[in-house]
């Protein structure tokens, strides 16, 4: 019998308490199984950044431990196989679009002639051909968000995480992003997303997981967890789990 | 090999960040020091005798180049890795397949590269405006890198305690310029009356200026060995202290 392939994602008894002593997560479990989508919704503070901050070591945890392909999340290659794109747009400002991609590709070990490759892949992909050779300060902010995406797939990651990454765009560049994330999904990639999106969980994600108070509260289909609450529609799960009322849903197709 | 290239790129990125801005990150500080030498050297030359055996204009050119390369490191990698955490693309680094030692050596490269670039050119527009030469080079690389390696990282550290640009500005303007002032770059401290002799001893600037010169000029106010032991008992730990930010992950990662 061949060894069952780890999970994308594996966070057991994860604690997160900051300097200033906020506990953001709370003897935290997930795991997420290759290949699939994961949703992670939850208000505001709810410790959905924390804990894709600790999966990419961009925090010191507290307690607990993160796999990641059954690789621990500090060692090299679960560094690798990680992409990430940010909820805030933290671009290199002395790099040009296409430097960006480049020189990201070099961080995580590419070699010049496959980086410079892939780069011209993903500026095409994420259609920045224009604004190449801009520096990243003088890119609008839609176009900051396409090159934090094409960065994070840049190295060509197995599990890839997104941080809200249609927070401030418009209709028409999130229908292209779910698009382009939706083949990144069908090509086997691992994919977690946060989002206050209500809809945008529904349409995209395998599962959707509820996060409120730095623990897990519910983690199921949208159609099981409609069930599970008694509820039609996602946005009343989300009340009826969280006790809180749900995001605001985007406007419809105003665009 | 794992992480090599990644450290490979961070240490580019440093250099195209210079690159990128070499007006002010080379241009200015060889412009203001040669103005130095210009006019306390020349104007001042005529009036003053020699100092140790040296005409002033050539005395003053070692202190005053090591002093340019040593603030342009500090300048170059407070403000860069400041920067970085400011912007957050420092996540960038921090979350790549590099080991901690990499990315602190790939961060510490750039005020070394900014450094090495200002002090040569000096070192090329001195010679013929002073006569000066090297008698030591030796002694002068292994002044240089100590050097380097110590304001590189203090540069480092403090760029990751700051919380503001200004703090890293404070620690140039109110700990590094005093001392280099007082370190013997416009003087030989032995002509130095007592208490202001002694007090010279205890100030670390000295020792830089003083094994540099040495290396320059073959003639210094104390042991080489010294001066350049000094530099490297306070070049290992300054080092280690930045290693040990992005080991551990203190101030770098919340
Ligand atoms: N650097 C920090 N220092 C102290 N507390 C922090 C820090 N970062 C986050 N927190 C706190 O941790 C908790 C969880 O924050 P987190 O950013 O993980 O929430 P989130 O679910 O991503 O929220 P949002 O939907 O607003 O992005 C919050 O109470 C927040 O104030
Ligand atoms: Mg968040």
């Amino acid at each position: 019998m061949p060894a069952p392939t780890p999970p994308a994602l594996e966070v057991r008894g994860l604690s997160k308490r900051y300097d200033d002593g906020t506990v953001a997560l709370e003897s935290f479990d997930l795991s997420v199984p290759d290949g699939s989508f994961l949703g992670l919704l939850g208000p505001n503070g709810a410790g959905k950044t924390t804990l894709i901050s600790a999966v990419c070591n961009l925090i010191r945890i507290t307690a607990g431990e993160v796999l990641v392909f059954g690789e621990p999340s500090h060692s090299m290659a679960a560094r690798r196989w990680v992409g990430l794109a940010e909820q805030d747009v933290n671009l290199d400002r002395f790099l040009t679009v296409e430097e960006t991609l480049l020189y990201h590709g070099g961080y995580f070990g590419m070699a010049k002639a496959e980086a410079r490759k892939r780069a011209a892949e993903m500026i095409d992909a994420f259609d920045l051909r224009a604004k190449g050779r801009v520096r990243t300060p003088k890119l609008s902010g839609g176009m900051r968000r396409r090159l934090l995406l094409a960065r994070a797939l840049m190295h060509r990651p197995r599990l890839v995480i997104l941080d809200e990454p249609t927070a401030g765009v418009d209709f028409e560049l999130r229908v292209e992003l779910w698009r382009y994330i939706r083949r990144l999904h069908e090509e086997g990639t691992t994919i977690v997303l946060t989002t206050h999106y209500l809809e945008e969980a529904e349409a995209l994600c395998d599962e959707i997981a509820l996060i409120h108070g730095g623990r897990l509260h519910a983690r199921d289909t949208a159609e099981g967890l409609r069930e599970r609450y008694e509820a039609h529609t996602l946005a009343d799960v989300y009340v009826k789990a969280l006790g809180s009322p749900a995001p605001e849903a985007p406007a419809p197709a105003a665009a | 090999m794992s992480g090599a290239r990644g450290l490979g790129w961070l240490a580019r990125r440093e250099v195209l960040r210079i690159y990128k801005t070499w007006t002010q990150t080379v241009l200015a500080p060889v412009v203001s020091s040669i103005l130095f030498i210009l006019v306390f050297g020349l104007s001042l030359g005529s009036r003053i005798r020699e100092v140790a055996g040296f005409p002033y204009e050539v005395y003053i050119v070692p202190g005053l180049i090591a002093m340019a390369m040593v603030q342009a490191a500090y300048n170059n990698n407070s403000s860069s890795i400041f920067q970085a955490r400011y912007d957050r693309f420092v996540h960038d680094v921090l979350s790549a397949p590099m080991r901690p030692w990499q990315m602190n050596l790939g961060f510490n490269v750039g005020g070394m590269v900014r450094a090495l670039a200002i002090g040569l050119a000096l070192l090329a527009l001195a010679m013929p405006i002073t006569g000066i030469g090297v008698a030591h080079p030796f002694a002068l690389l292994l002044a240089v890198a100590l050097g380097l390696v110590l304001f590189s990282a203090i540069g480092i550290v403090i760029g990751i305690f700051a919380e503001t640009f200004d703090h890293s500005t404070f620690f140039v303007n109110i700990v590094v310029l005093p001392l280099a002032f007082l370190g013997g770059v416009f003087y030989s401290v032995g002509q130095l009356p007592s208490p202001w002799h002694e007090l010279s001893l205890v100030n670390p600037v000295f020792y830089l200026v003083d094994s540099i010169r040495y290396g320059f000029l073959g003639a210094s106010d104390v042991s080489p060995w010294l001066s350049l032991s000094v530099v490297a008992a306070l070049a290992v730990p300054a080092y280690a202290w930045s290693q040990w930010l992005f080991t551990s992950g203190r101030r770098l990662k919340a």
